[in-house]
């Protein structure tokens, strides 16, 4: 990693010269850290002995503050809860209304909800990507990534007004229809993204430095993730095709064929490549079904949302966000705010569980590289 | 699926409830000490994946409620059947003052920082966890601050609601 660990402080933990234990504190401010997270490391010499993540930086206590609001006041809320991709946040809340009270949502609506949240996974992809091989010291992919994310940006803040938090996916439906001539601007953006493709495997995917950067790095079995309970691009690296969209598909998701990329090794390696595998297959299947969207209606407007009132309940929603499993628990007395919210994150247990174990028997240099590798929006992890 | 695995647990274990929410989504209540039992069992027929921990204060019956959501890892490529998209909670209701669940580490390894964030939001304490130390807070609480019964916004305007003075 470049420059690293100016800001690491040490203290001393024992004192036999050669094979001092020391601890260090690596992050919240630290160039190989994401987002506000610190993990604790106990090392000898370049080596971590042992890993303690320390979450809690971002705890806004959102599901205690959604407990205070109206249901429809929460909306605001919930997107915030991963800055990276708001709209899966959104889609998950949305639904669970809807299972709740029993809302029906017509036909062009939950494809217009599953090219939005493509259009959010390969934004988000492309924001995991600028973290990831700028943390390398890949600048010119990072910057191209990050530019080409505005691009997606412009593309949603034409259809909802908010470049990153869009409250789009409501109960019944979507806020708006496709503006005039939307379709062919996504078709127009996505094809300019994707004529970048292969500039971007030459510098970066086919780079023989990343590949030894990213080889055998922060690898964890397929056993060992399914045990630690891994989801998305963490468990699909290990070979195992798991994704939600398919196992309990959603919006449109069953309405057009594609594939769920994986690989072997799971190592950061794998875990990169599976995300831009995804992100391929997630543009070619936004055209798929830009191509089979019928016309109709996009919202059922149904009682004034100032005044609902959800009947008792509870479920449990989840889907596949840009970095897994996402769920949400939530409970409902039969009153106008909701009684209980809990986010199952995708982060949370590939941020502190697998973190920790991935980490174990590491080096130094490459604890940001498994970090950002395994894909970890603290936010998320925080709530 | 739904009907077995009913029946398996109601011949197998004391005082279970099953419950069907919806289709493919069921409650299981059970008695606090059990729950280790039962989630190895659920874990051995298939559900293999633990999704969340979750917990609800129930403060009019002066009970907190903890909720595994169990779900299942799908076999790679196989046309899934509706038997393996059961959702399942697992529940147990425990009194609010003297909070005591067994630890469900030892069977899945993930249930760890749930625990331990239960247990600093709630007060429930995981008999067995190896570390319940604070997850995400640094202060010191009265009443653990998802509880019904603690006052945001007395909180909010008793710590942050005046300048602290500069000599003090």
């Amino acid at each position: 990693m470049r420059g690293t660990a100016v800001m690491a402080q040490l203290s001393e933990t024992a004192s036999t010269d050669s094979e001092r234990e020391l601890e260090l504190y690596f992050g919240p401010q630290h160039l190989g850290m994401v987002g506000n997270f610190s993990i604790t490391l106990k090392v000898r010499g370049d080596r971590v002995l042992k890993a303690t993540a320390n979450p809690g930086y971002l705890h806004r206590g959102f599901e205690k503050l959604m407990e205070q609001r109206t249901w429809i006041q929460n909306f605001p809320l919930v997107c915030r809860v991963n800055v990276i991709e708001p709209d899966s946040m959104e889609w998950v809340y949305a639904r669970a209304v809807e299972k709740l009270t029993g809302i029906e949502v017509p036909e062009r609506a939950h494809y217009i909800r599953s090219i939005f949240l493509e259009l959010a996974r390969v934004a988000s992809h492309l924001f995991g990507l600028w973290a990831y091989s700028n943390m390398l010291g890949f600048d010119t992919p990072a910057q191209w990534a990050m530019y080409h994310r505005d691009l997606v940006l412009d593309l949603f803040e034409e259809l909802t007004g908010g470049r990153v938090y869009h409250i789009y996916i409501w109960p019944g439906g979507v806020r708006r229809d496709f503006p005039k001539g939307f379709k062919e601007r996504v078709v127009e953006t996505l094809h300019s993204i994707g004529r970048c493709v292969p500039d971007y495997d030459s510098t970066f995917f086919n780079n023989r430095l990343f590949y030894e950067r990213a080889r055998g790095i922060g690898g964890i079995s397929q056993q060992e993730a399914k045990a630690l309970g891994a989801t998305g691009q963490v468990l699909r690296a290990t070979g195992m095709k798991f994704d939600i969209r398919k196992v309990e598909p959603y919006a449109a998701y069953d309405k057009v064929d594609w594939e769920v990329p994986t690989r072997e090794d799971g190592d950061a390696y794998s875990r990169i490549w599976v995300v831009r595998d995804e992100m391929i297959e997630s543009v070619h299947m936004i055209f798929k079904l830009l191509d089979a969207m019928p016309e109709g209606e996009v919202f059922n407007r149904g009682p004034n949302p100032f005044k609902w009132e959800i009947p008792r309940g509870e479920t449990y929603v989840r889907c596949e966000s840009s970095r897994g499993e996402l769920g949400l628990y939530l409970v409902s007395d039969g009153g106008d705010k909701p009684y209980r919210v809990h986010f199952r994150t995708p982060s949370y247990p590939h941020g502190l569980t697998i973190l920790e174990k991935a980490l174990e028997g590491a080096s130094i240099a490459d604890v940001g590289n498994t970090m950002i590798s395994l894909y970890v929006v603290a936010p998320e992890i925080d709530r | 699926m739904i009907s077995s695995l009913q029946e398996d647990l109601e011949s197998k274990f004391k005082d279970v409830e099953v419950r069907v929410l919806e289709q493919n989504r069921i409650s299981v209540l059970v008695p606090g000490d059990s729950i280790p039992v039962i989630l190895r069992y659920l874990k051995e027929s298939g559900l293999n994946h633990l999704a969340l921990i979750s917990c609800v204060d129930w403060i009019e019956q002066e009970k907190l409620e903890v909720v595994y959501v169990l779900t299942s890892y799908m076999p790679n490529d196989t046309e899934h059947g509706p038997e393996q998209r059961l959702h399942v909670l697992l529940k147990t209701r425990i009194p609010r003052e003297d909070a005591q669940v067994k630890s469900a580490i030892a069977v899945f390894e993930n249930a760890e920082p749930y625990e331990r964030e239960l247990h600093e939001l709630y007060g429930v304490n995981f008999e067995g966890h190896p570390r319940l130390i604070p997850l995400f807070l640094e202060r010191e609480y009265e009443i653990p601050p998802f509880r019904k019964d603690f006052d945001m916004r007395k909180y909010v305007e008793d710590t942050f609601g005046s300048i602290p003075s500069v000599d003090g």
